[in-house]
């Protein structure tokens, strides 16, 4: 592997984790629930590139699918990328239409799943989502048609018209896509919406008798996360080229609650340096697999360091990394004109004044 | 009649595994998501004590026992007793590493014991033997796992209700502050149940490879049907728990007999659990013990 490539290899996992992080930092530091089957959503964005792709361009071409989808989906997919690198019309097309079904697909199934456990207890919800994050692996496990089960389905390329760029390009697309998640993510935190989460994480009984609609923002925040991840999901099955069904195990979903924990819940930073955290762990790790002969498997090994990692953090230092501070909700020249003019009003806003 | 007793003895072993994991609830607040890798434990307790001396793996109950109940003792000591002041979605995320640690730990035992020790650890099963009872020819499990099941859960119920120490468990799942300010050590009693919790699961480990190929991640199918038992009996009531296990396993070994007399693929399993657990919480929320239950929520 050459330093560009390995350089994008690594780049382009940080992208997926940070914004798979950055949806579970909404619904766990923000609103207070993690999304224990985040790695269902994350599949059903990887999924319908898997399903969707090579099907679509096929579409799109004028052709008709011949023999079953699991034998013909690699062959059927080389072919549609084929095409795709005479014309980059094609790809864009293939890929604004799997982001959209991905997208759509996510947040509804996050609405309809987390729909009878809203308005009860926290632990009901958890449950329910750990056993959905299980039927959608098997679903696709056992029906071929989805993402050709157990043999896993071809991904088109729908950057091959970059030719030797398709990595660069991919990765600017991922870089593009973390980029406008974060500003989304920032500007919902720093929002009304975002203080009213928080309001909810901290004190429920409050924030319903405040008269906020507690069901309603839980549902919509679930249905953002799981499209966010959606969009990671995406992002992976282009990468990877290809999607398989066992990749998408409850081990994915506790990385992911690991990064935010690990990086400081709540604070917008928190997941991001909690991806680039876990990303540099894990490459180490594989690194390492090379350099030192041990006799013991390092896949479980790094299981075993992330889980302890995990407890020792919830233990000793639950706040994270980078701690959670006040967000600062008005911009910097609102908050210092607003000093300017009444001088005896400094004393209340030295909340805001350490925060620059 | 065959599947009648198919269906009891599953229910049974179910029901072993789940009400301790109510126990668990009920008394600490934690919905363990490491139960089910207790379980997988007590199985390859068994299969270790199996492969070294040679005998059936039924003798190997206490071994197992101690396996799971050791490892619930120490997860509650090394884990949930230094977390217990934090909410329970914290409890859950520990609970979730914890099942990750262990299914690990069990990965790398397995390969010792494929590389090393020569034994087939992963996928295993166990070989029935047959009991002639009554004139009729009977598989040993279909016997002896009512049997273990009703005994220990007749014990549990006796400590329990019984026993001066069953009250002060009861009281500590209770109030656990006010249980301590009135002498009672509460350390101690938690410390207590979840072993009795983590035992119960070993054993259910020990019947489990008779009809299900075990592998060190197991755990994750396993899990899903006691928790579809727990929410189904009201997240926090042994009774509720014991019922509805016996109801699920009843309807999971119904329906995958239908279901492969039918044709249809049997892997669809964790799909019930899922569709109880919907249901139960959008119908019923407060579970079967909710039923009887009326004067208080179904909330310990």
């Amino acid at each position: 592997m050459s330093l560009e490539s390995a350089v994008v290899d690594v780049l382009v996992l940080y992208t997926v984790y940070a914004i798979l992080a950055l949806s579970m930092e909404l619904e766990y530091g923000e609103l207070g629930l993690p999304n224990f089957a985040k790695v269902a959503f994350f599949a059903v964005g990887a999924f319908s590139a898997g399903a969707l792709s090579a099907r679509l361009g096929l579409m799109l071409l004028g052709l008709s699918w011949e023999g079953s989808f699991k034998e013909r989906s690699w062959y059927y997919a080389t072919l549609v990328a084929r095409e795709v690198a005479r014309n980059p019309l094609l790809g864009v097309a293939i890929l604004s239409v799997v982001l959209v079904v991905a997208v759509t697909a996510s947040a509804v199934l996050g609405v309809l799943v987390t729909y009878p456990t809203l308005r009860l207890r926290e632990d009901y919800l958890a449950i329910t989502l750990i056993a959905f994050s299980e039927i959608v692996r098997v679903t696709a496990r056992n029906f071929d048609a989805i993402v050709g089960g157990t043999f896993g389905a071809g991904v088109a390329d729908v950057f091959a018209w970059a030719g030797g760029a398709r990595y660069p390009v991919l990765l600017l697309f991922a870089l593009g896509s973390l980029a406008s998640s974060y500003a989304v993510y920032r500007r919902l935190s720093t929002s009304r919406y975002g203080r009213v989460l928080r309001s909810i994480r901290d004190d429920e009984l409050a924030a319903l008798t405040l008269g906020r609609d507690v069901w309603k923002l839980r549902m919509k925040t679930l249905a953002l996360g799981s499209a966010l991840a959606a969009v990671a999901g995406v992002i992976y099955a282009l990468y990877m080229g290809a999607v398989s069904p066992d990749d998408f195990t409850v081990g994915k979903t506790f990385v992911v609650v690991m990064m935010v924990v690990l990086g400081g819940r709540g604070n917008p930073l928190g997941p991001l340096a909690g991806a680039a955290l876990y990303t540099l762990l894990d490459k180490a790790l594989s690194f390492a697999k090379h350099l030192v002969a041990i006799p013991l498997d390092i896949n479980y090994l790094a299981y075993i360091i992330f889980g302890v990692s995990l407890l020792a953090v919830l233990r000793w230092r639950p706040e994270g990394l980078i701690p959670e501070k006040p967000p600062l909700t008005l911009r910097r020249e609102v908050v210092l004109s607003y000093l300017g003019e009444k001088e005896d009003r400094r004393t209340p806003c030295k909340l805001f004044i350490q925060q620059f | 009649m065959e599947l009648l007793l198919e269906a009891v003895s599953y229910s049974s072993v179910l029901a072993l595994a789940s009400v301790g994991l109510s126990l668990c609830i009920i008394t600490t607040k934690v919905d363990n998501f490491a139960h089910a890798d207790y379980v997988v434990l007590g199985a390859y307790a068994a299969l270790l004590f199996k492969a070294s001396s040679g005998l059936t793996p039924y003798l190997s109950l206490p071994l197992a026992a101690l396996a799971g109940g050791l490892a619930a003792l120490l997860s509650y000591l090394l884990v949930f007793e230094p977390l217990r002041r934090h909410g329970t979605i914290t409890l859950m995320i520990a609970s979730m590493a914890l099942g990750l640690v262990i299914r690990a730990l069990l990965q790398l035992f397995a390969d010792y014991a494929q590389s090393s020790l020569g034994i087939f650890a992963r996928g295993f099963v166990f070989r029935d033997i047959a009991v002639q009872l009554g004139g009729a020819r009977l598989e040993m499990l279909t016997v002896a796992a009512p049997l273990t099941s009703l005994s220990l859960l007749v014990l549990l119920y006796l400590l329990l209700f019984r026993t001066r120490l069953g009250i002060r468990m009861r009281a500590v799942a209770e109030d656990a502050e006010l249980a301590e300010v009135l002498g009672i050590d509460v350390k101690r009693t938690l410390s207590l149940s979840w072993f009795i919790s983590g035992a119960l699961a070993g054993v259910a480990g020990v019947f489990l490879p008779f009809r299900f190929s075990i592998s060190p991640d197991s755990g994750s199918f396993i899990l899903l049907s006691l928790f579809a038992a727990v929410t189904l009996g009201g997240l926090g009531s042994l009774t509720g728990t014991l019922v509805a296990s016996y109801l699920i396993g009843f309807t999971e070994t119904m329906l995958v007999y239908g279901l492969s007399g039918l044709g249809v693929s049997t892997a669809l399993r964790p799909l019930l659990a899922f569709s109880v657990i919907t249901l139960t919480l959008l119908l019923q929320p407060r579970g079967l013990a909710g039923l009887w239950r009326t004067e208080r929520g179904a909330l310990p």
